[in-house]
């Protein structure tokens, strides 16, 4: 009996340590869970999957169980795509690195509205001449298709006043001879920039985009006998005047070169043939905000990263927020360094290079968002680099040839590589690294002092373009960089 | 009283290696091995707190096992503690290892050589584990409370 009894409390104090490490491995995994739906938009975001597809397969999973994810619901029982997107958020903000995914366009998000001035002067005529390649009316074409279906789109015509096109945009898009059409409308002989950018600008209402289409030939009435010089000057401050005026407003120009064949129209009014290519200009205005949505907006990609564009500007452009993720593994890094996660960048426990002793390290960030040309953001000139042991800086484009599994979560989204190398001297070190607000040299290569024949650089050059736009820059410089990027070195 | 001491201090100090497993800041696991693309892949999936997880449970089931399963005269001797430890530091690692190779297969990624020398440290964690697990638990097996050492 008494043997009985000693086995009996053996076993019990075996159950009992049994259920004791079970409840305690319980307790652990439970502390651990996150859920199904954090792991799915952790797993989405670490494959790099930021696709619509998947974003469809995250509001399954959260409409196929109410019960668990009612909080992402509206009370109609649809789901919540701005709590979805916070919530993501949050899961990437919380990742290495830190992860962002702009779900907003999956959200159905009011669509902007697009209004289009055409512009109809004697020298844009042969710009849609039946026979040439018809580039500009493609671009303004594409400009409205990039608009998502269901957009409002509004088409007027420009030259000595804006009047509206008296057709429907579907039958605009077909048509094969735009200033056939639009013969009779206003007075072609002059085009007044500065009525009609305050007009614009006056007409704009919240949510609008609004495009001049134009060769940004300055051609004011009665200019017999005035100097380029002070034709010049005038272009030159009627665009600080106007622009200055609105506060708030952006402005992108885009060139392009397209066919023309025909009457060209010199400031001395002594007109001749011309049948080659010519530059012409998508002028984009939009509040700020608006201007940020068009470059961050998937839905709207095409419109400021159009086809056939060879130059762009954007004015009033703040300081931005430019998304960077340090690179761990990396052809070009040099050197030992491990990344501190929390604010801001830093490397910790840098060590050189153990034969050179430099330290080179990569970075990967998204300029796209900048809306710059690569000329300008692979030239390693354009940016300013500050640090004490002198850190040089090589910009490169990314290609979807440098993606391999591994990096994949750290190149996707992203556009270019900023490469820094220097010696590792200093115990600390602050690497500050900012692209300069200018500008950009293209501006002054496609400006020409006069355009009385068409030798020379006539083909790819615009009458005064650098005064009209520097007074423009004059009136909405923006920052005085378009981003700043600081890494802080820890050895 | 002493014993449940004991108890106490294995329980707090495996919660404690459970919490460092979860860390960003200073995590348990990116002491020993580290590799940037690797361990932060690890950190995005939630892989730590599983590994964790599994190291514990092995450690602590092996121990489980040796004293209150096995628990006989016949192999209370500190070789055979040693032969449980063997077996729960290869365990541990492998199933580790077929955990992080599953998920990086699900995700597209490749690491063999960085999870291989990964689980190097679940080894070294397993066999510690092991020792507190035994320590904690030992007082009450019926015929193995004696091994590894006695007290």
């Amino acid at each position: 009996m008494k043997e009985t009894n000693r086995l009996k409390m053996i076993n019990m104090k075996r159950l009992t340590a049994w259920l004791l490490a079970c409840v305690l491995l319980a307790g652990l995994f439970s502390c651990g869970g996150h859920g199904k739906l954090d792991k799915a938009v952790r797993s989405v975001l670490v494959s790099g999957d930021t696709t619509r597809a998947a974003y469809d397969s995250l509001c399954s999973l959260v409409t196929e169980n109410p019960g668990k994810y009612g909080d992402f619901l509206t009370p109609e029982g649809k789901i919540d795509h701005k709590k979805m997107a916070d919530f993501i958020e949050q899961i990437g903000a919380n990742l290495r690195p830190p992860m962002h995914w702009d779900t907003r366009s999956y959200g159905g998000v009011e669509n902007l509205s697009l209004t289009v001035y055409f512009e109809r002067s004697g020298s844009m005529v042969p710009y849609d001449s039946r026979g040439d390649g018809g580039q500009l009316k493609k671009s303004v074409n594409d400009l409205i298709n990039h608009f998502p279906a269901g957009s409002k789109v509004d088409i007027n015509i420009v030259n000595d006043g804006i009047y509206p096109y008296q057709h429907t945009v579907d039958e605009f898009l077909k048509d094969r001879d735009i200033y056939a059409s639009t013969a009779g409308t206003g007075d072609a002989s002059y085009t007044d920039f500065q009525l009609i950018f305050n007009k614009i600008l006056e007409a704009q209402r919240p949510g609008n985009v609004s495009v001049l289409v134009s060769d940004l030939i300055y051609s004011p009435k009665d200019t017999h006998g005035v100097s380029l010089d002070k034709i010049f000057n005038e272009e030159n401050s009627l665009a600080t005047r106007v622009f200055a005026r609105y506060k708030g407003k952006s402005v992108v120009v885009q060139q392009f070169l397209g066919d023309y064949s025909g009457k060209y129209y010199p400031y001395n009014n002594v007109p001749f043939e011309y049948h080659g290519k010519r530059p012409y200009y998508l002028v984009i205005i939009a509040d700020n905000e608006v201007m940020d949505q068009l470059a961050q907006d998937k839905r709207y990609s095409g419109v400021l990263d159009a086809p056939g564009v060879r130059n762009s500007y954007r004015f009033n452009q703040g300081t931005s927020e430019v998304e960077c993720r340090v690179l761990p593994e990396w052809k070009d890094n040099a050197g030992r360094f491990r990344v501190k996660h929390g604010d801001g960048i830093v490397l910790s426990k840098c060590a050189g290079d153990r034969e050179t002793g430099k330290l080179c390290f990569s970075l990967a960030a998204n300029l796209g968002t900048l809306l710059k040309d690569d000329a300008l953001l692979t030239d390693a000139a354009n940016y300013d680099v500050q640090s004490v042991d002198g850190y040089t800086l090589v910009v490169t484009p990314i290609d979807k040839s440098m993606f391999t599994a591994n990096n994949k979560e750290y190149l996707e989204g992203m556009t270019h590589i900023l490469t820094l190398t220097g010696d590792l001297k200093s115990p600390r070190d602050e690497v500050r690294i900012s692209l300069r607000n200018e500008l950009p040299a293209w501006v002054k290569q496609s400006s020409s002092e006069s355009d009385t024949s068409a030798g020379g650089s006539f083909s790819t050059t615009t009458l005064g373009l650098e005064h009209l736009l520097g007074g423009m820059f004059d009136a909405m410089k923006g920052g005085s960089s378009f981003f700043d990027v600081t890494i802080n070195l820890q050895r | 009283m002493k014993h449940l001491v004991y108890l106490i201090i294995g329980i707090a100090v495996t919660v404690l290696f459970f919490i460092l497993s979860c860390t960003d800041g200073f995590n348990i696991w990116e002491q020993l091995f580290f590799n940037q693309g690797y361990n932060d892949k690890m950190y995005n999936l939630d892989m730590y707190p599983v590994i964790a997880a599994i190291t514990i449970a092995v450690a602590w089931g092996g121990a489980a096992i040796y004293y209150y399963a096995i628990n006989s005269v016949k192999f209370d001797r500190w070789y055979h503690w040693l032969a449980v430890m063997g077996v729960v530091v290869v365990l541990a690692p492998v199933i580790c290892y077929i955990y992080n190779d599953t998920v990086f297969a699900n995700n597209g990624l490749t690491y063999i050589g960085e999870s291989i020398q990964f689980e190097m440290q679940t080894v070294l964690f397993a066999a510690l584990l092991y020792v507190i697990a035994s320590y904690s638990m030992r007082w009450w097996s019926s015929n193995c409370r004696h091994t590894p050492l006695p007290q």
